[in-house]
């Protein structure tokens, strides 16, 4: 479903990825755990094409993106990425709401003038996703007009209408108090349990062992530790790997 | 809204539009006409001669009695050449110092203002055989004991008119301070002591000097010289036909009833000089411009602030789509086209309007293009806003956080979408605020278009004002005139941002 192979990226003369490579499956749910700066947000957003890479190849679907390195993309690789967002939903720390469109125009905005779906259509289907993140009832609210928790679900709900197959979270609950944290994640919950091929980074260790088919642990732009999640919690072989975890785990 | 709402195609389509409809704009403009002049204003019905109303009694001013009409012994002049023509005579306004350079550029067929007959003015006029014989009059207030003639104004402060012969009559005399002015006569500064003394035309001392009691003549007239009505060079058929209507006049007798009328009569015309036979015709015309009903010259003051509303809607107008144009080219245009336009802004908002209008106005003919007044007011005041609206929209831009493109790209929507339906209304919201506060601003701003022969209020009050001296009770009805249009527009902006922000 998403092949990442040789990537490579670099901030000016920081370099960040030396050649990372991954594979996910149809389904599969990976979560990107590791301490702040180590490169899961910019990993995600490789991915869909919000950041460009100096060298590596990333396959979505069959969609290829390689060339993103350029300064100026051509018409085809501005397409090819497009393509790639259109099967990829993302969601953002800050949710990134459209301030000035209600809940509903949110949801309706990109369905109607992207894929081209009737606003009868669009707004049945809205309602539903709506109701999916229990939120119903709020489609006419702007978006300030709600919590955090409420706000970030309706951002899931946006990316949903867009029929991905597959979605990144990027640290979806980061900026959410605790109280509010627990309603994203039973959001998250149902949707991986859904069967949705599912990228997420996050601080939230328990609910990444919870849900993770797999566990990426970054360090300085490298991933040093990948498996799954009991192998990693209980018996992590690096030695960073055990410093984050122990110091995640005094937080709580 | 209106303004985002426009932008319906791409974001590359919207470019290409918006930069044809600029060019079009620009170089839209009447070229010189090739015929001779006399037919040009035969076949026009018109016969176009420019002078300054402002100030400009007896030559040419608002009748006290009626503002609306205006009267002056050269309008008589003028209306005796057009009926000559067997056309209409028609003023147009235009600031005393540029008579000339406006004449050069086609403004008008003929200039008629006190011009001087010099030998400067020679070089690029056309003058008419003399008019009118003027001499210059040193004025004093009534204590003033060391100043008994021009040779005693070393030191001293005095008015004058800039660029007239009496202008250069003190710069020849040294050391002295010379304050110049243009249409507000320096009378009042004199009597205030703000001014030593001013030296001025006999005729304008006449209508404005000798009926300030506080004020007396210093010395007899000096020198002496010829008024001439200047053409274009290559006018020498006009000229012979001006020429002879003033033989006649002449020698008619008509020329001296008309100067016996306007108090202008003295025996300078005759080559010598007495000015006490013109003493209360300036005082009766102060008189008549005091009694003068306040509503009498509200048809003038509306017709100028007609022509301000006008002038600041369609210059804002031009300012808001350059500007968007100038913001689409910095932040997407091809890199060279964003470093013109930021050379662009950065230039228009580093020099000043004035001078940026002159250069539109008097500086353009000399490639060609002619622009008209209310053309060149449009174009310079919108080309000048845009500029800051240029910087407004950036600034809104910058201030839609980048998030909010990430998330409208991460839906699959292409760039053009996303800055139309995403980032655009944002920006919008964000800028209306400074946007009004510079329309608020332009709409004042826009007197500064008078310079280059437009009327608007601020230059009717100026020339009304000057005339009767009535500064006080005019200036109050035009600020109160100003204050009425702009107001209603700060309310409607503050009822706009408070919907918007209820729409968040």
């Amino acid at each position: 479903m998403i092949k990442v192979r040789n990537l490579h990226k670099s901030f000016g003369e920081h370099c960040l990825f030396k050649g990372i490579d991954l594979d996910v499956a149809r389904g599969e749910v990976v979560v990107l755990i590791g301490p702040s700066g180590s490169g899961k947000s910019t990993f995600l957003r490789c991915i869909n094409g919000l950041e460009a890479f100096e060298q590596g190849e990333i396959h979505v679907d069959g969609i290829a993106l390689h060339s993103l390195n350029r300064a100026r993309p051509t018409h085809k690789d501005r397409e090819a990425i497009r393509q790639v967002r259109l099967r990829v939903g993302m969601v953002f720390q800050q949710f990134n709401l459209f301030p000035h469109l209600s809940v509903l125009e949110n949801i309706i905005e990109a369905p109607m003038r992207v894929l081209g779906v009737g606003r009868k259509t669009a707004e049945a289907d809205a309602l539903a996703f709506l109701s999916r993140v229990n939120i119903a009832g709020k489609q006419g609210r702007r978006p300030d007009n709600l919590s955090g928790g409420e706000q970030q679900r309706v951002a899931i709900a946006r990316a949903l209408a867009m029929k991905p197959h597959a979605m990144l979270f990027d640290e979806p609950t980061a900026s959410l108090d605790p109280e509010m944290t627990g309603e994203v994640l039973a959001v998250i919950r149902a949707l991986v349990n859904e069967g949705m091929t599912t990228l997420i980074s996050t601080h939230e260790m328990g609910f990444a062992r919870e849900v993770a088919d797999r566990v990426l642990v970054f360090a300085d732009g490298d991933v040093i530790e990948s498996g799954a999640p009991e192998e990693i919690f209980t018996r992590p072989t690096h030695e960073r790997t055990r410093t984050f975890l122990s110091r995640m785990l005094k937080k709580l | 809204m209106v303004l985002f709402a426009m932008v319906r195609h791409k974001a590359s389509t919207l470019y290409l539009l918006l930069t044809l409809t600029l060019v079009l704009s620009l170089f839209t403009s009447s070229l010189a006409a090739t015929k001779s002049t006399v037919a040009e204003i035969k076949s026009r019905g018109v016969l176009l001669w420019g002078s300054d109303a402002e100030g400009g009694a007896p030559y040419v001013f608002p009748d006290p009695k009626d503002p609306s009409t205006l009267i002056g012994f050269e309008l008589e002049i003028a209306e005796a050449v057009a009926k000559e023509l067997g056309v209409k005579a028609q003023l147009v306004q235009t600031a005393w110092d540029s008579l000339v350079p406006a004449l050069e550029r086609g403004d008008y067929d003929m200039a008629m203002n006190g011009l001087e007959i010099i030998p400067e003015r020679e070089k690029k006029v056309l003058f008419s055989r003399p008019y009118y014989v003027y001499t210059l009059q040193l004025m004093v207030r009534k204590d003033e004991q060391d100043i008994k003639s021009i040779r005693d104004l070393s030191g001293k402060r005095v008015g004058t008119l800039a660029g007239a012969v009496a202008h250069e009559t003190l710069k020849k005399i040294g050391n002295v301070d010379i304050r110049s002015y243009s249409a507000a006569w320096p009378y009042e500064d004199l009597a205030l002591g703000r001014l030593d003394a001013v030296f001025l035309d006999t005729p304008i001392t006449v209508y404005y000097g000798k009926p300030e009691v506080r004020l007396k003549y210093a010395g007899p007239p000096e020198g002496e010289g010829f008024y001439g009505i200047a053409m274009r060079k290559d006018d020498g058929e006009l000229k012979k036909v001006v020429d002879s209507v003033l033989e006649r006049l002449l020698r008619t007798g008509e020329l001296k009833r008309m100067y016996e009328k306007w108090g202008l009569w003295d025996k300078a015309q005759a080559k010598l000089s007495n000015f006490s036979a013109a003493s209360d015709a300036g005082s009766r015309f102060r008189m008549e411009s005091a009694d003068a009903p306040l509503h009498t010259f509200f048809p003038l003051l509306l017709k100028g602030a007609a022509v301000t509303v006008f002038l600041s809607v369609s210059s804002m107008a031009l300012a808001i789509l350059f500007g968007i144009w100038l913001t689409l080219t910095r932040l997407y245009g091809p890199r060279a086209a964003g470093v013109a336009a930021t050379a662009y802004i950065e230039i228009y908002r580093g020099t000043p309007l004035l001078v940026q209008l002159f250069i539109l106005y008097y500086g353009l003919p000399n490639v060609g293009i002619t622009l008209s007044p209310l053309a060149a007011a449009i174009l310079g005041l919108g080309m000048n806003y845009a500029a800051y609206e240029a910087e407004v929209y950036r600034a809104g831009m910058e201030a839609v956080p980048r998030g909010q493109m990430e998330a409208a790209l991460s839906l699959g929507m292409g760039r053009a979408l996303a800055l139309r339906r995403i980032v655009f209304p944002q920006a919008f919201r964000i800028s209306l605020p400074a946007v009004t506060n510079d329309f608020i601003a332009l709409f004042k701003d826009s007197s500064i278009v008078s310079v280059i022969a437009m009327v608007e209020l601020t230059k009717t009050y100026g020339i009304l004002a000057a005339t009767t001296l009535r500064y006080f009770e005019l200036g109050l009805i035009t600020a109160v005139l100003y204050f009425g249009m702009s107001y209603p527009l700060s309310i409607l902006a503050r009822k706009l941002e408070k919907k918007l922000k209820g729409q968040k």
